[in-house]
């Protein structure tokens, strides 16, 4: 599943990365590795969610959350 | 041996690495842009133990890959063979993604001490973090500090002055195998795998070889698998046969890997609790309620702004008035000529210092910035303002540089380099001029004052809107000719822990803002009020004593034509406008030369210039419209001077001045058209 139909309170694990490979890159860097576990905080009716990943928190857009392949943990 | 030791600080954003920097220096630092960019270099001095240190603020980044701006600039500054010893600042309760850029730091080969900040988090959460392994596993000093409560700073220092004594000779690993040939274990704290490692031990070689003056060519060897641009433009090397991809990928996990495992061994209650975060969140990031909260800070931060601001007005008024007569008094007494008393009170005394007595609004104004910065909100707002934003095409993080823009437009365009692609970098440039600054303020509390009685506040608020409004227009409107890809706006942004505003770090931040008002009150301002006194006292014939014949008088007569669609051609106003190029604050300090009001901000100057302008026909519609001008047309030259700067393109800034200049008018002429039918 994408990570952009995460539901508010459950924790994924990441799965692939289908994005540009600079934004594949800059996530990467972030902590968004292959089998990080990544928590969905928050979520708006436009798509952006907040998202925890390696005890960070940040805002993701739509776009990039629909780009993240994930699996629930 | 050079008598100084040059430390670097680095870091990632957030993690409190400003705050560590100023508790050394203070506020006395020197602030200067790097070469040839527009970042922000902060540099101080201190002495500890007899030696003396420079220390220099690099900016935050996750990564030492150079993919933005700052980035590039850490990684050059770093590289250069001036830095002594590397602060790596870390905040410990994020201590699984800082580590990053510490592995990356470490590879570089030069003196790290890792300085773990926001200890009193991670007490405070139950967490431990183990401060002997760590050091052990990683090769580097590991000091704890905290930089809100100034501890830990000597023992820091202590660590840098020590820089060349290693703190373990082997570092131990939790498997030191040992059976490959490429077997690094003892050496390095990061040990790719096996066959990484066999790549980069072949590199070297290599690199050894061409370039035999090359120092750290392991570092530049894990760059080449990386495929990184810079360095492989640099030293080209045939790889074939030894890398025939780009290994980045797999360097990144297996940095995270080994993270994964240091924190592992370290830290103790991983399953730590931020709740105060969490709970915060919950309420200021609500899907509804997010965005009421939001502008109903804004409205509280301009509530604040006009009302304390305007009651501590009063006193600098009376300050003003006591020494503009004292002045006087003085001319007369040294028997000094006409000409210069009257430069003297009616062009310096009045311009300065009709725009000092602003200085408390525009306090209160960054004092609040600050605070919302400082504690965690200000990159809330970009996840709040998000949906809005993407409907003009922007990412909600456009929304901060226009949120600064309300402070002062020129951080505000420069603030608009956290923004990656260009296309989105451009527009946001040209919006953010619309974000009414503080300086503008004063035009709207003169003639608001005047004109709006009891709805005065209503007025000068409604000019924000006004501009947030146009700046929404403007951007979606260049929206429609740029032809942007999704990807490129979409957010992505950290939302840092929310933390009790520090009172060291907001003091400084205000204090430089001030210092820039006052420097501009005594530079540019003071210029400005000295040429249009001479412009307004000197006609054809010389000095004149009557002002409608002065050089200003005609060339406003000559512009006037053109802005009375507005309602504004009066030569009075258009030359208070002209003036107001230099800066917003001279319209005001313009109208009281013009006008000859001796202290313009008092009720009775206010008075006397609405009694004089009713009766040339100029009413509350005309001041509006002249407000909705002041809001739109070019800010500053400074403004202008930034956007050159920052686009790099003549005809960028061109287009932003034309953008400006015909909004206003239109906006302006607009509304008078209107509100003349209807009232």
């Amino acid at each position: 599943m994408k990570l952009s139909d995460g539901a508010v309170g459950k924790s994924y694990s990441v799965k692939n990365i289908d994005l540009s490979l600079k934004v594949k890159r800059r996530l990467e860097i972030l902590g968004m590795t292959g089998n990080a576990s990544v928590d969905v905080l928050n979520s708006k009716k436009s798509g952006t969610k907040i998202i925890k990943v390696r005890g960070t928190r940040f805002a993701l857009g739509k776009s990039f959350a629909e780009g993240i392949e994930v699996e629930e943990i | 041996m050079r008598n100084e030791i040059n430390v670097a600080f680095t870091g990632n954003p957030n993690c409190g690495k400003t705050t560590l920097f100023n508790a050394y220096t203070g506020a006395n630092l020197k602030v200067a842009n790097w070469p040839g960019v527009t970042v922000e270099k902060k540099e101080g001095a201190m002495r500890y133990h007899d030696k003396q240190y420079r220390l220099v603020d690099l900016p935050g980044t996750y990564s030492l890959t150079s993919y933005t701006m700052e980035e590039r600039l850490a990684r050059q500054y770093i590289l250069d063979d001036e830095v002594d010893v590397i602060i790596d600042v870390a905040d410990a309760s994020a201590l699984e993604r800082n580590l990053y850029l510490t592995i990356q730091l470490i590879e570089l080969g030069k003196p790290v001490v890792l300085a773990l900040n926001m200890m009193d988090i991670v007490e405070e959460r139950g967490m431990e973090i183990d401060l002997h392994r760590l050091p052990e596993m990683l090769g580097i000093p590991v000091v704890p500090v905290c930089a809100r409560r100034r501890t830990g700073l000597n023992v820091l220092m202590h660590a840098v002055e020590h820089h060349e004594v290693k703190v373990a000779d082997r570092i131990e690993h939790h498997h030191t195998s040992g059976s490959h040939e490429h077997d690094h274990h003892g050496e390095y704290a990061m040990v790719y795998s096996d066959e990484l490692e066999d790549k980069i031990d072949k590199i070297s070689e290599l690199l050894e070889i061409k370039y035999p003056q090359l120092e750290n060519l392991r570092w530049h060897a894990i760059k080449m698998l990386e495929a990184d641009e810079e360095i492989c433009g640099k030293y080209p090397l045939n790889l074939s046969g030894i890398a025939d991809r780009s290994y980045e990928e797999d360097i990144i996990n297996q940095r995270y890997d080994f993270i994964e495992e240091i924190v592992r061994e370290v830290l103790v209650n991983k399953d730590e609790k931020s709740r105060t975060t969490d709970k915060a969140d919950q309420i200021l990031t609500h899907r509804i309620w997010g965005l009421p909260i939001f502008f109903g800070i804004m409205a509280a931060v301009f509530f604040l702004t006009f009302t304390i601001g305007d009651w501590l007005k009063g006193y600098f008024e009376l300050a003003l008035e006591w020494f503009s007569g004292v002045a006087t008094v003085f001319l007369i007494g040294v028997d000094a000529g006409e000409i210069l008393s009257s430069l003297i009170v009616d062009g310096i005394i009045a311009g300065v210092g009709g725009v000092l007595t602003f200085l408390p609004n525009i306090f209160i104004l960054f004092m609040a910035l600050a605070l919302l910065e400082d504690s965690g909100y200000m990159s809330r707002v970009a996840y709040v303002m998000d949906g809005i934003m993407s409907k003009i095409g922007l990412s909600g993080r456009a929304f901060i540089p226009m949120l600064l823009g309300f402070g002062c437009t020129v951080p505000a365009v420069m603030a608009s380099r956290a923004l990656e692609n260009r296309g989105d970098r451009m527009r946001t440039i040209m919006v953010t001029p619309f974000m009414s600054c503080s300086a503008r303020l004063p035009v709207y509390v003169l003639l608001s004052e005047m004109f709006f009685g009891d709805a005065a506040l209503i007025a000068a608020y409604s000019m924000y809107v006004i501009g947030v409004v146009v700046a929404i227009v403007v951007a979606k409107l260049l929206s429609v000719f740029s032809k942007g890809e999704e990807e490129e706006n979409t957010l992505l942004i950290e939302l840092p822990e929310y933390k009790t505003p520090n009172a060291r770090t907001i003091r400084i931040y205000v204090w430089e803002k001030i210092k820039d008002y006052l420097t501009k009150a005594g530079t540019t301002i003071f210029v400005a009020s000295i040429i249009l006194w001479a412009l307004l006292n000197f006609g054809m014939s010389g000095k004149v004593d009557d002002m409608s014949q002065s050089f200003a008088a005609a060339l406003g007569r000559w512009l006037a034509p053109v802005m009375s669609t507005a309602g504004l051609g009066y030569w009075q106003v258009v030359v208070a406008l002209i003036s107001g190029i230099a800066a917003k604050e001279v319209v005001v300090s313009s109208m009281s030369v013009l006008y000859g009001i001796g202290n313009i901000a008092s009720a009775e100057g206010m008075g006397a210039l609405a009694t004089i302008l009713q009766s040339s026909g100029f009413t509350a519609i005309n001041a509006y419209s002249m407000m909705i001008f002041c809001l739109l047309y070019v800010p500053c030259i400074a403004t202008i001077a930034t956007i050159r700067r920052e686009t790099n393109s003549t005809g960028w800034t061109l287009g932003a001045v034309a953008i400006q200049l015909g909004t206003a008018w239109l906006c302006s002429t607009l509304f008078y058209t209107v509100a003349t039918i209807i009232f």
